[in-house]
């Protein structure tokens, strides 16, 4: 019964859950941080909120609320391990994390459900608390892009030997990025069991990871507009042309493969880097631009 | 019981290994997490499975295909996704973001091929013959994992350390610019680095597949996972270490399945990941590539 009700699940409650997901994943890349994490801390966010509304009868704020500060937390105590590891490694043990929070899941029956998850959750939470999610999302994005933190991110993405240089410290911006990647992803992960009246451990593994990541290249990496773009695309895509749907992972790690080879900075970045050369040649044609590749975009 | 414990274990282990080299060796040449590598696995487990139930052929020869396959699979990975990335000077997220929607797309072909059944080989694909000495049980099915590794790993390791391969191999690692001056072609390494590591895989696959009985579309992620604790155990890159991380999981695993849980045992090999990470990150063993890689370049 609560599947069929999710089935019918408007499509722009989906695309801004993922448009918020993919924020979270968007911070971590941002700082220069290879995490794939957020699939776990939405897990995390998600079984909170729906325990809390589901057993202990919490109001809505309050659950998605504590989802994100459980998120914060969660991904600032996992920040602490990982501040030794770099690139590769920060991907695999991410991913490893991820794995480690679905089979926990799976193993704490009692209060989670197991492989049934979590049914019945009354929904709580509509459009509008969705979209008041993805603005404050946006809206914390946009001041920390523009304030000493951004800059201090687009430093360590560029070229971390130089950020230390500048003296930007790495351990503490780098779990910043966890921090706020894990708050975005717990409290999405919240309003998404809150919103779509059941959940299970699976759905936070590989496919929630890939949605997100699949997101923030499509769109871009650094622009905020980006995660929004790419969300939208890939929620909008399968409607458009119904085939599609049915070849969802297909579609998604096409889009990946083609993406990141040939635009590998992502729809917006690339048009934005491409308006902001044209408008300097257009006024200013004498100055001859090079390359505009790490030109932090905002 | 503790050693035939330590016995099984061993021998899933030797299957990890196998995987785990063909992993470990792309990463020592080409410093990129293939993400793929499951998929490779999967597909030379099916190949060799389509081989015994729809073309009928005798199981060496469709251990032979699956291995083949999963070999050609794996270059055209690279040629279809990782050489275009080398082309674009593209960086190792761009690579791990790559391989991994090559992953998904292999997947996702192999569902539909498999309309997300679970198949199996047929009754008396492999003969059931269990012997018996000092009180240990082993079937000829588990004899016959043990050799295939010893084979193939013994040839692995003349073809890298005792043929011009290996030091090609090395070269390339060290610096593909520097190789070419020496006269080494870079894809011709490329090609039969992917091929070596696909077809490994492949042979794995099959031999999961007819371990387990069960074939399916997902079977790569678990050995994904187990990969990436074996080559972190093992050291990023290294072959021995490859080797022994792989033995060395296959009996933590049963130990954990057999006197803890059997529904825990993905949680505890992944907490030991994580610390093999913390308190070790470069592994047991050297790498192809010298000093090993922790912090960013």
């Amino acid at each position: 019964m609560n599947d069929l009700f999710a089935a019918y699940k408007p499509l722009f409650d989906i695309t801004l859950l993922s448009c918020g997901l993919a924020f979270s994943q968007y911070v971590v890349l941002r700082a220069g941080v290879e995490s794939f994490a957020t699939a776990a801390f939405a897990a995390i966010g998600a079984y909170f909120a729906a325990i809390l509304v589901t057993k202990w009868g919490a109001a809505a704020p309050v659950a998605v609320l504590a989802a994100c500060a459980l998120g914060a937390v969660a991904g600032g105590l996992l920040s602490i391990p990982l501040a030794r590891l770099r690139s590769v490694f920060q991907a695999i043990a991410t991913i490893a994390f991820v794995q480690i929070v679905v089979s926990l899941i799976l193993y704490a029956e009692p209060v989670t459900g197991g492989a049934l998850g979590i049914n019945g959750i009354p929904q709580l939470v509509g459009t509008l608390g969705l979209l008041l999610y993805l603005a404050i999302v946006v809206a914390l994005m946009t001041v920390i892009n523009r304030s000493g933190i951004g800059r201090a991110f687009d430093a360590l993405r560029q070229d971390e030997t130089v950020a230390v240089a500048l003296g930007i410290s790495v351990i503490k911006y780098h779990a910043l990025a966890f921090i706020l990647s894990g708050a975005i992803a717990g409290a999405g992960g919240g309003m998404l069991a809150l919103n779509t009246f059941s959940i299970h451990a699976e759905q936070f593994g590989f496919p929630l990871l890939v949605a997100a990541l699949a997101a923030v290249v499509l769109g871009g990496r650094t622009s905020v507009l980006g995660p929004i773009v790419g969300a939208a695309l890939l929620a909008i895509l399968p409607e458009i042309a119904r085939p599609l749907a049915e070849q969802r992972l297909l579609v998604y790690g096409l889009i990946l493969i083609v993406i990141i080879i040939y635009l590998p900075r992502g729809i917006v970045d690339t048009l934005a880097a491409r308006w902001i050369a044209w408008r300097a040649v257009r006024q200013t044609p004498s100055v001859v631009l090079g390359s505009a590749d790490d030109q932090p975009v905002h | 019981m503790l050693v035939q414990q330590l016995l099984n274990g061993l021998i899933v282990g030797s299957v990890y290994a196998l995987f785990a080299l063909g992993f470990t060796l792309v990463f020592g040449v080409l410093n990129i997490l293939n993400l793929a590598h499951g998929a490779v696995f999967m597909w030379g487990a099916f190949v060799g499975l389509y081989a015994v139930t729809v073309a009928g052929l005798p199981l060496p020869l469709a251990f032979l295909l699956g291995t083949l396959a999963a070999g050609i699979l794996s270059v055209l990975v690279d040629l279809l996704v990782f050489r275009p990335m080398r082309k674009r000077n593209g960086d190792e997220f761009g690579a791990l973001v790559a391989s991994l929607g090559a992953n998904l797309v292999l997947i996702s072909l192999a569902q539909q091929v498999s309309n997300a059944r679970i198949m199996s080989f047929p009754f008396g694909t492999f003969p059931i013959v269990i012997f018996e000495f000092l009180g240990l049980r082993v079937s000829l099915l588990q004899l016959t994992m043990i050799g295939c590794l010893i084979v193939l790993v013994s040839a692995l390791l003349y073809y890298v350390y005792v043929m011009p391969f290996g030091r090609q191999v090395r070269a390339v690692a060290v610096s593909e610019r520097t190789a070419v001056l020496l006269g080494v072609n870079p894809t011709a390494v490329y090609v039969r680095t992917f091929f070596i590591a696909g077809a490994l895989a492949g042979a794995a696959g099959v031999i999961i597949g007819l371990a387990f009985n069960s074939v399916q579309f997902l079977m790569g992620e678990p050995m994904m996972l187990r990969a990436f604790v074996v080559i972190i155990l093992g050291g990023m890159g290294s072959i021995r270490g490859a080797i022994v991380a792989g033995l060395l999981l296959g009996v933590v695993q049963t130990t954990v399945v057999t006197y803890i849980s059997s529904q825990l045992s993905d949680a505890i090999i992944f907490a030991l990941l994580f610390i093999a990470l913390l308190v070790r990150p470069t592994g047991l063993f050297r790498g192809l590539r010298q000093p090993a890689r922790v912090a960013r370049s």
